[in-house]
């Protein structure tokens, strides 16, 4: 009833977000343009530039490596991550307080020197294929999110009642698997969807780990642009715009937006 | 099985996933920047006393520096007024604020490409209304790193003092307005130390992550504007001296360790819930 | 210097809907009134308008001959304990207390004089350095005391200011609260939805239902002569039955019960608002007895509960269960068949609400 807010702020308010979304509808109006050159307002309208993308062998290829990569390494970090979190939150006394340190690690370190750092140790001192460097890079840096999101949950869930089932008969392992996971479930999407989209958008582990034939979109989207200038990045950019909104429309319907500002 | 043993069997994958190749690798390239046959220091001196390899450093921090500072003002006054909005609104201008962040830095740098390149949004919209007769170069500037940088973190910044500023009870300033203060005496003297903390907490995610970032000054500095995330690969995958780019490295990794570090025991200090 | 405070003719909304109605109260100098109902019935959002968090959608606040309906909050000088204690977890207990007076530009060296002097009459000497966070919620409820009395307001309010303590604590803090509030003659207004807790402290208790007043009296007539079948139902007359006059004989009253029984009330104990009236009792105002002669409505005994004082029976009657207690003495056994004989100073009848 009595919530006033000075009018000065408001209009700063006001010019952050367009500040923030103006980028954004220049992007999608040049994408749209029928131009060869990347211009806004768009001149002519066109689609042609979004069936371009798809006409390019190297967006194609990118796109698949990168959504594998994606797919895979979130996969990874979630396998051995939901443990970890599990082990951090169920056993605070038994475990050293250092170790929930330990995963968040690699967003500690500069993401660029870790891309440095495993391209030399893995691909080029151990000679490992560049996509499985590639994999545990993105596993690697994507870890963080999924034992602090599922962290989160497993914080407020309650352990009796994990007892309670295996006081019921239930043998630890099971009891886990029935009773725990569906109760982190939201955690568990949230920190997958994350987990995702960082992968998905990683530039700086990928620049050092992409070689012959092997390239993820992002870095493929920074080549082109060094060289080509045409609206062909910007559709691809609101191909990846398009990803966001389909991550946040889930996010929504999961665990509502708001879980993002705690 | 003891419950301490089954504790670390379920945390030992991921330890070691981390330790195999997070902190040997990183360990590793700290190793070659001591290994110079002129002393195990000689990499960090030469580093130092190379006039290009210190501005890139002290240009580094400016950028990251600017950015935070911006950042927070534009930050605070946003988030504070998103606190205080309804509900509903909140949401949808919650939703504006994260949507840039899930989208990529690779896109979000190529827009202000789009914006502030020759040909670009802003030189055509100034010619048109006649403000300038050229087209002015923005691009690969330290403005153009700058404005790029505050687009890329200020939703970070909005999203982390949304959550503070929500923190802070209505009663407490409510219990301020009760004992005499006016609103810009509690906002003073209960709301600002009290999101102090978080404040910092966003300053630093902001800090390290320009003072790390690679696409954006790749992008939007390009060879003039050479920041340390760019000047580290130049290094490595370009001249190929990886003993230069582990030096750069390992200079980075000391900021940023340094920066948390220092930052989060001034936020331990200053947090109102302790004694 | 203590000040009356009036309010008249209160309304306010939230959003479309109402939750104060035409609320009226005066509070004298000096004296405690407390707002005594379940949540949602207003008395929380009474104190916010007078606090100033709120403003009302019609009539006026007044503190003494000061209007305060349009003053912001900030200029109305009145001491707020709250719920949540709301001490500023970044200052210690002394920068907590000190908070109002430093707004009131009072000099620091006048401000110390009076922080200590509070400091030291609710008992936290040794901890005025500490922050909150290092206090039992005993010690914070004594902090959140101080600080609203140091500023010697004209008006003292306090918004459940002991739901957040244990049962043994919360009787001593109201002792507490009783004897500073008195102590310095001090105008107060005190929420609560706990009744034994507003009677024990309060001059008057307003005991408050869907944004308006239903009865505001002393704690003695509100527990003796409720005035409305929801105030008697809060006051703990548990038994409700309607009846009706059937004869009146000078001294004499004969009632029908709602399922036919007849029932004599002597008019020099009980006085009949109207033909057709409740009659409310208290448990203890149910006396049980197989006595054939005596008058009292019939019942079979049902479920025993044994309540400290007394054992407690689930009557079975024709106007349904009624809650009746008997001596310790005399457990009765299930399915007695008895009669309720009621106790005058335990009962009392009331009018019929549309």
């Amino acid at each position: 009833m009595k919530n006033r807010i000075h009018p000065a702020l408001i209009v700063i308010t006001v010019l952050t977000f367009l500040f923030l979304l103006g980028p954004l509808v220049v992007i999608i109006g040049s994408a749209l343009s029928d131009t060869s050159y990347l211009t806004f307002p768009p001149q002519g309208l066109t689609l042609h530039w979004f069936t371009n993308i798809f006409e390019v062998s190297a967006f194609t290829r990118t796109m698949g490596t990168s959504f594998m990569l994606a797919i895979g390494g979130t996969t990874v970090s979630m396998l051995i991550g939901i443990p970890a979190a599990y082990a951090l939150a169920r056993y605070r006394v038994e475990l050293p307080a250092f170790l929930g340190n330990v995963f968040v690690l690699p967003i500690l370190i500069p993401e660029i020197v870790l891309g440095f750092s495993l391209m030399k140790s893995l691909a080029s001192g151990f000679g490992l294929p560049i996509i499985v460097a590639l994999l545990i890079g993105h596993a690697l840096i994507v870890l963080p999110y999924t034992v602090r999101v599922v962290g989160a949950s497993l914080n407020s869930f309650d352990f009796s009642i994990e007892e309670a089932a295996v006081s019921l008969g239930c043998t630890r392992i099971k009891a886990f698997f029935v009773v725990v996971l569906p109760n982190i479930r939201a955690g568990i999407i949230a920190g997958f969807i994350l987990a995702f989209i960082t992968s998905l958008n990683d530039v700086s582990i990928s620049i050092f780990l992409t070689g012959p034939g092997v390239s993820t979109l992002p870095i493929q989207l920074l080549a082109h642009m060094e060289q080509f200038f045409d609206p062909t990045i910007a559709s691809a950019s609101v191909l990846l715009m398009g990803v966001t909104v389909a991550v946040m429309a889930v996010v929504e319907r999961t665990l509502g937006l708001t879980f993002l500002t705690k | 099985m003891s419950n301490q043993l089954r504790a670390w069997l379920i945390a030992t994958p991921a330890t070691l996933l981390v330790t195999i190749f997070l902190v040997l690798p990183v360990l590793a390239t700290f190793a070659t920047t001591f290994g110079d046959p002129e002393g195990p220091f000689a990499t960090y001196s030469a580093f130092f006393n190379s006039r290009f390899r210190t501005t890139v450093l002290w240009r580094t921090m400016e950028v990251a520096l600017v950015t935070t500072m911006i950042s927070v003002a534009i930050g605070f006054v946003t988030a504070w007024v998103v606190a205080r909005t309804p509900s509903r609104l909140k949401s949808l201008l919650i939703i504006a604020a994260v949507f840039p962040l899930l989208t990529g830095v690779v896109v979000r740098s190529f827009a202000w490409l789009v914006i502030l390149g020759k040909n670009g949004v802003l030189n055509s919209f100034l010619l048109s209304i006649g403000v300038i007769s050229e087209p002015l170069s923005m691009l690969y500037t330290q403005g153009s790193v700058i404005v790029a940088m505050v687009y890329l973190f200020v939703p970070l910044m909005i999203l982390t003092l949304v959550g503070v500023l929500e923190g802070i009870p209505q009663d407490l300033t409510d219990a301020a307005a009760s004992l005499g203060a006016p609103p810009a005496a509690a906002f003073r003297q209960v709301v600002l130390p009290m999101a102090v903390p978080g404040l910092i907490v966003g300053s630093v995610l902001v800090f390290t992550g320009s003072f790390t970032s690679y696409a954006t000054p790749q992008l939007l500095g390009g060879e003039r504007q050479m920041m340390m995330g760019t000047f580290l690969y130049q290094r490595a995958m370009v001249t190929f001296d990886w003993v230069g780019a582990s030096t750069i490295a390992a200079v980075m990794v000391v900021v940023t360790l340094a920066t948390v570090l220092t930052m989060s025991r001034v936020a331990r200090k200053l947090n109102p819930m302790a004694g | 210097m203590t000040q009356s405070l009036t309010l008249e003719n209160i309304s306010a909304h939230y959003g479309s809907t109402q939750v104060l109605e035409d609320l009226s109260l005066h509070i004298a100098e000096g004296e405690l009134v407390s707002l005594l109902g379940s949540s949602g019935c207003g008395k929380t959002t009474t104190l916010r308008l007078v606090a100033g968090f709120l403003e009302p959608t019609a009539g006026t606040i007044h503190l003494g001959d000061r209007d305060l309906t349009r003053l912001p909050a900030h200029a109305r000088d009145i001491g707020l304990v709250f719920q949540t204690y709301a001490l500023f977890p970044h200052l210690t207990v002394r920068d907590n207390v000190g908070f109002g007076l430093k707004q009131r530009k009072i000099s620091s060296a006048e401000r110390k004089k009076r922080v200590d002097t509070m400091i030291e009459r609710v008992g936290l000497n040794d901890l005025a350095d500490r922050h909150p966070a290092n206090l039992s919620g005993g010690q914070r409820q004594r902090v959140a005391l101080a600080r609203a009395l140091v500023i010697d307001p004209p008006l003292l309010m306090f918004d459940e200011p002991l739901s957040n303590l244990d049962a043994k604590l919360r009787v001593d803090m109201r002792v507490e609260i009783r004897r500073l509030q008195q102590a310095n003659g001090t105008t107060a207004l005190y929420v609560t939805h706990d009744q034994e807790e507003a009677f024990s402290i309060s001059d008057r208790v307003a005991i408050m239902k869907g944004g308006r007043i239903m009865q505001l009296d002393t704690p003695e007539v509100l527990y003796s002569q409720p005035s409305s079948a929801f105030v008697a139902n809060f006051v703990g007359f548990d038994n409700m039955v309607e009846m009706e006059v059937v004869s009146d004989t000078g001294d004499m009253v004969q009632a029908q019960m709602s399922g036919g029984s007849l029932i004599d009330l002597p008019k020099s104990r009980f006085k009949v608002p109207s033909k057709k009236f409740l009659f409310a009792a208290r448990p203890e105002g149910l006396s049980v007895t197989t006595e054939e002669s005596s008058i009292g409505i019939p019942t079979t005994l049902g479920m025993r509960t044994y309540i400290g004082r007394a054992y407690q029976y689930h009557c079975e009657t024709e106007a349904g269960t009624l809650l009746a207690n008997g001596p310790q003495a005399t457990p009765r056994p299930l399915g007695q068949v008895a009669k309720l004989v009621p106790q005058p100073d335990q009962c009392c009848l009331l009018p019929i609400e549309s």
